[in-house]
């Protein structure tokens, strides 16, 4: 494999972008990621906090103490991972992870795979999704991102700018990936929206590092308030309303995420009064 | 002098008749309570450079010319090697050689779980090894897989005949209880996950086989290398200074260490095979799942007249079936108990001991049996427990037992639950349980120890023996310094090469300081002895009024007074040597350990979330010989059992049957942010009858009965009856709204 | 194939003809012969493997060699630390392959918060397994470490 670390925007030419590596060397190395370049961005990709603008380069270690950001995001940063993941990790890396379906993770022909089953609906699914869950069952693992888009993030790529709800979308029989963005595109900025109070709460399995079981963010602009959630469906899942729970379609072993999910939707908009 | 004897030994509750040759075992016990060195806090002798990681493992050796090799496991639960064809491999870039079914035990053309070894290549690196098994063509013939092992017994498939139980009348006692509770209670798979992998790195050298492994069991390893190799034991040498961890599983070489020591053969190379992370979490043992179906009937003045259960333990394709029924046969005084037992033989990856095998599961499913029957009979679960205390295990006297002296200790505990109770909340709720604990840790014989004093008159203890990480090297040399009269600092002990030291017991079943103490006692004795002639022949005294004491030989009337150096200083090259040997077992008398856990726990009744707020675990495991490591042990028993209760669990592939969770950020193990608060205590006192040190062994007993505790703490706070393990959010929540499902039916019935 | 220049507890290291992919824990251990970083999971989970870069805690079995910018802190350049002895007087080691990366970890947070709170410590050792059990033990040392 070849290693490049371009200093210029203007000189990416393609290749599996690697920020901290904490996703795309295991990747790299099962194989599930493969190419014949390594484009380390560092030098590329802005790093930093400057009132409201994230360079996609910050690390999440960096983030959860930094007093500017909102809490919801602080809080996801604080809650996920290790600390020497968070040591590591950038957030436009956080923002592309994978889910740890363990049968995509092993390589599993499964639907995310390109094939035509999921093999989590009628296996093992008990950390899996409960939305958005007929095609692929998989779960979105990242705390940052759902915070984000309770935050009504926007970011900026190498190519255009969008919202992060743009950013994500469910797999379908035509489009395997859940991730909206062009061949050689990299994410550079978060532009998070100043807001009146936000929450992130999280149910995991042990006390420290482990990914969301059922991950809450919720933000209040103008009195409107933004719910989104981790760990429910193949991408970081917006939530019209509480009421929106009713609509959920767990699997006969991920039923037990609903009431969880209720509880602390309950408990967040508690919090932001 | 030398006796042959019978006698019957145990190791991880498994018990054989043997033939031993055991020397008298003539010395007294010391006194109960800490001695000069003994039973007070010693620091670890190896720990310096374990923390600067100056130690090496087996993981970190290199040998020149050492190849890698790499393992070809089965994709299929069970499938047959009907053709396999290594040539492309052996033809692959650093590809020195290559082994298939047949060519090296372990390599089994008929694949019994998904992850069995079926071939292996070594080459110049590891990448080279990984790459080269691609190129090795198999023709699979899959066969028929059975998963389940409710199935498997209803097919009758069992590891071995299925083991039944009785004393007494349970029919009749069952039929006559006043009060009856049932229940089925589940375990699940458990992996070791020891931070070093399973590996081992052979080599020739003429011929002698050198085995570096990471293991439990030097001598053991040295046996069955020399069977499969036909080579006479002593031409195998077996090293293993430094191991990082095994619980159980590092009892034996390994289809990874036969697969190695021939392809070295081959190659005329030493060659290094290791696991990897994944091949750990798949093929490297397991404490089986269990299913428990179980039955408790009791007077209504408390009395457990009849106790009853049908046992499952899921070995997995082969392995041996735990003993998961003994708790409820052994912990109380009941007359009428009916058990059996059965080994499902299912195509999952076998079991391996696993820290108290059988017994960490059956006294989570007795314990929560016994709290659900205190419920019921409205007692005090505690009380409960004393009522049907057991002084003898089924008309066998105990060699020693003090569990009624543990509960004492647990009392002032125990009596925090209502103020512990009274914190909580709407939606967090507090509550207080306990579960006894009883297993084995008598150890036994043979095991044996030198010591060599030279005219430095420092003390090397010389056995071939392990230390796991459980603190035995520096109780070893606690104990010689103890009997010596030596400081500690001027003891060391050389471990861990059995071509250096003679034979010691294997570090599992809690069996080293029991077996190993006794000898280095008895070693250590007879150097002493050695140096009390030499001082009576120099300074002219009686040896029955000298002694040695804090590095100095003294006499009773005050009259010598010299350094043990000025006394050894005229040996120049010679050596004291010492011999030991562990004498044999009581006979006729259980020799079994005891303590238990109270548990403070806050559970959110809205999500599932549990706190385990603090453990307070009493123990009795006769004499303590370092304090500061027994605590050490005691917490990591605690730490490793919440695992097994909140968060672990090896998930398979229903319909493959293969390993899903093979990373550990899927086989979630606890950190350090899930400890609880832990206070323990010890009984300390020696069992009079057990050895010259009356100490039993600590490694498992701390892990026994914390996950029924948890459970029972559930209950006290919530209600919830759990009766599965690890106490997922998804059981809690069912177990609450079963309870809440109860107490509706209750209040409506009341009206 | 390329040449690696590495700086690893104050000493410049040159490695020739180093796989680009290479990680830094093989790099330390087999081309370097430090073996204290140990490997026990190569994917990031366990934190056996953590080294200090600019002192900052990382896993050096999933930090590839090439892409290292920095200075490089291992178990080997704290030989001499407090902490060292306090592990070593709290009992904080049993099995013992964890605990190199466990001191690194404590290294760094002591570095930053000399007096960190029982909170502040299981908060930044949380990446550290230890399957003994022993994080009472860890805990103590670093509460104690300047005793």
């Amino acid at each position: 494999m070849e290693l490049t670390r371009p200093s210029d925007v203007a000189d990416l030419d393609g290749g599996i972008f690697v920020h901290g590596g904490t996703e795309v060397v295991p990747l790299v190395r099962d194989g599930i990621l493969s190419g014949a370049k390594l484009v380390d961005v560092r030098r590329v990709v802005p790093r930093g906090v400057d009132d409201g603008v994230i360079g996609a380069g910050t690390t999440l270690a960096e983030l959860e103490v930094d007093p500017q950001i909102p809490d919801a995001l602080r809080e996801a940063c604080r809650l996920a991972a290790s600390p020497q993941l968070r040591n590591m990790g950038s957030l436009g890396g956080n923002l592309l992870q994978a889910t740890r379906c363990w049968y995509w993770r092993l390589k599993y022909p499964c639907r995310l795979h390109g094939g035509d089953r999921c093999h989590a609906r009628e296996g093992e699914h008990r950390e899996h999704a409960i939305f958005a869950n007929d095609f692929c069952a998989s779960a979105h693992p990242s705390d940052v991102a759902t915070a984000l888009l309770a935050l009504d993030a926007r970011i900026r790529t190498t190519r255009r700018e969008l919202a992060l709800f743009e950013l994500y979308r469910v797999p379908d029989e035509n489009d395997r990936d859940v991730v909206r963005l062009e061949p050689g595109e990299l994410i550079l900025e978060v532009h998070v929206p100043t807001v009146e109070a936000s929450v992130y709460l999280k149910a995991m399995d042990r006390k420290k590092w482990s990914f969301p079981q059922v991950g809450v963010a919720a933000a209040r602009v103008d009195g409107t308030v933004r719910i989104a959630l981790a760990g429910v469906a193949p991408i970081p899942w917006l939530l019209d309303s509480p009421e929106a729970l009713d609509a959920a379609t767990p699997l006969p072993r991920t039923e037990w995420k609903v009431p969880v999910a209720r509880a602390l939707v309950a408990r967040a908009l508690a919090t932001l009064g | 002098m030398a006796r042959l004897i019978r006698t019957e030994k145990e190791v991880e509750g498994r018990f054989e008749e043997v033939w031993l040759v055991v020397e008298e075992d003539a010395l007294d016990q010391w006194p109960a309570g800490p001695q000069a060195i003994v039973g007070r806090d010693a620091t670890r002798k190896d720990a310096l450079e374990r923390v600067r990681g100056e130690a090496k493992y087996t993981a970190d050796l290199q040998l020149p010319g050492m190849l890698h090799a790499a393992i070809l496991r089965s994709p299929y639960a069970h499938a047959r090697v009907n053709k396999i064809d290594l040539s492309k491999a052996l033809a692959a870039p650093g590809v020195h050689a290559a082994v298939g079914p047949g060519d090296a035990k372990g390599l089994e053309d008929e694949a019994g779980y998904a992850g069995a070894a079926v071939a292996a290549v070594a080459a110049d690196t590891l990448a080279h090894a990984q790459r080269a098994l691609r190129a090795i063509e198999i023709e699979w013939e899959e066969l028929e897989v059975v998963l389940d092992p409710e199935d498997a017994v209803k097919r009758e498939l069992y590891t071995a005949e299925p083991t039944t139980y009785e004393r007494g009348d349970f029919e009749q006692a069952l039929a006559d209880a006043d009060v009856v509770v049932e229940g089925t209670y589940r375990t699940s798979v458990v992996l070791h996950n020891s931070m070093e992998t399973h590996q081992s790195v052979c080599e020739w050298v003429g011929d002698t086989l050198n085995v570096y492994i990471s293991t439990q069991y030097v001598w053991g390893v040295r046996s069955a290398m020399a069977e499969a190799f036909d080579l006479p034991a002593d031409k195998v040498r077996v090293v293993c200074e430094y191991m990082g961890g095994g619980f159980g599983s590092k009892n034996d070489p390994g289809e990874y260490t036969f697969v190695g020591a021939e392809l070295a053969r081959r190659t005329g190379r030493p060659v290094r095979c290791a696991l990897s992370r994944r091949d750990e979490n798949t093929a490297a043992g397991n404490r089986n799942a269990t299913i428990q179906k179980l039955i408790v009937g009791a007077r209504s003045d408390g009395t457990i007249c009849a106790l009853g259960g049908e046992f499952v333990n899921a070995v997995g394709w082969t392995g041996w079936s735990a003993m998961t029924e003994g708790p409820l046969q052994m912990l109380y005084a009941c007359e009428n108990v009916r058990t059996v037992r059965y080994g499902a033989k299912i195509n999952t990856p076998p079991m391996k001991a696993f820290r108290a095998p059988g017994f960490v599961e059956g006294t989570f499913g007795l314990e929560c049996l016994i709290d659900e029957l205190a419920a019921k009979l409205d007692v005090d679960p505690l009380e409960l427990r004393r009522k049907n205390y057991a002084s003898s295990n089924d008309g066998k006297p105990f060699s020693s037992k003090n569990l009624m002296e543990c509960y004492e200790l647990a009392q002032e505990q125990w009596d925090r639950r209502h103020e512990v109770r009274s914190r909580s909340t709407g939606t967090w709720k507090h509550g207080v349980g306990m579960a006894s604990q009883i297993w084995f840790g008598g150890g036994g014989p043979p095991s044996y120890a030198w010591i060599r004093i030279g005219s430095d008159a420092r003390a090397q203890v010389v056995t071939a023996m392990q230390d796991i990480g459980t603190g035995t090297r520096t109780a070893m040399a606690q104990i010689a310094a103890e009997e010596l009269g030596f400081p500690l600092d001027r003891v060391e002990v050389s471990l861990g090469d059995t071509s250096r030291g003679p034979y010691a017991t294997l570090s599992a079943g809690s069996s080293t300081t029991p077996s190993v103490g006794p000898a280095v006692r008895a070693a250590a004795a007879d150097a002493k002895r050695q140096l009390i002639e030499i001082a009576a022949q120099r300074y002219h005294v009686e040896e029955r009024i000298l002694d040695i004491k804090d590095g100095n030989v003294v006499s009773a009337d005050g009259n010598v007074n010299t350094a043990v150096e000025k006394l050894v200083e005229v040996l120049e090259d010679a050596q004291i040597l010492g011999k030991g040997a562990r004498g044999p077992n009581p006979t006729g008398m259980s020799v079994l350990t005891f303590g238990i856990h109270v548990v403070e726990v806050a559970v959110d009744v809205e999500t599932g979330e549990i706190r385990v707020e603090r453990v307070y675990a009493a123990h009795d495991v006769g004499r303590i010989i370092n304090p500061l490591g027994a605590r050490s042990q005691v917490e990591g028993g605690i730490i490793q059992g919440i695992g097994h209760t909140l968060s672990e669990v090896r998930l398979h592939d229903p319909e493959s049957g293969r390993i899903l969770t093979t990373t550990l950020d899927a086989y979630r193990m606890p950190t350090i942010a899930d400890v609880p608060e832990i206070v323990c205590a010890f009984v300390d006192r020696p069992d009079e009858h057990l050895t010259n040190l009356g100490s039993k062994g600590l490694g498992e007993p701390p892990i026994v009965p914390i996950a029924a505790a948890i459970a029972n703490a559930i209950r006290d706070a919530t209600g919830a009856d759990v009766h599965e393990l690890p106490i997922s959010r998804e059981e809690l929540l069912r177990a609450l709204q079963s309870a809440k499902e109860k107490e509706r039916r209750g209040a409506h019935a009341a009206v | 194939m390329s040449d690696l220049k590495l700086t690893i507890n104050g000493h410049s290291y040159d490695v020739r003809g180093a796989r680009v992919g290479v990680s830094l824990a093989q790099v330390l251990r087999e081309e370097l012969g430090m073996t204290g970083t140990k490997i026990a999971c190569n994917e990031g989970h366990c934190g056996a493997c953590t080294v200090q870069i600019d002192g900052v805690p990382t896993l050096s079995c999933i930090t590839l060699a090439h892409t290292v910018e920095g200075e490089i802190t291992t178990i080997e350049g704290l030989r001499e630390h407090p902490l060292v002895d306090a592990f070593v007087q709290a009992d904080a080691v049993q099995c013992g392959f964890c605990t190199p990366g466990q001191v690194v970890s404590a290294a760094a947070l002591v570095a930053a918060n000399p007096t960190p709170s029982v909170e502040e410590i299981r908060h930044h050792m949380a990446g550290n397994i230890c399957r003994c059990g022993t994080y009472p033990r860890i805990e103590e040392a670093i509460l104690h470490w300047r005793d």
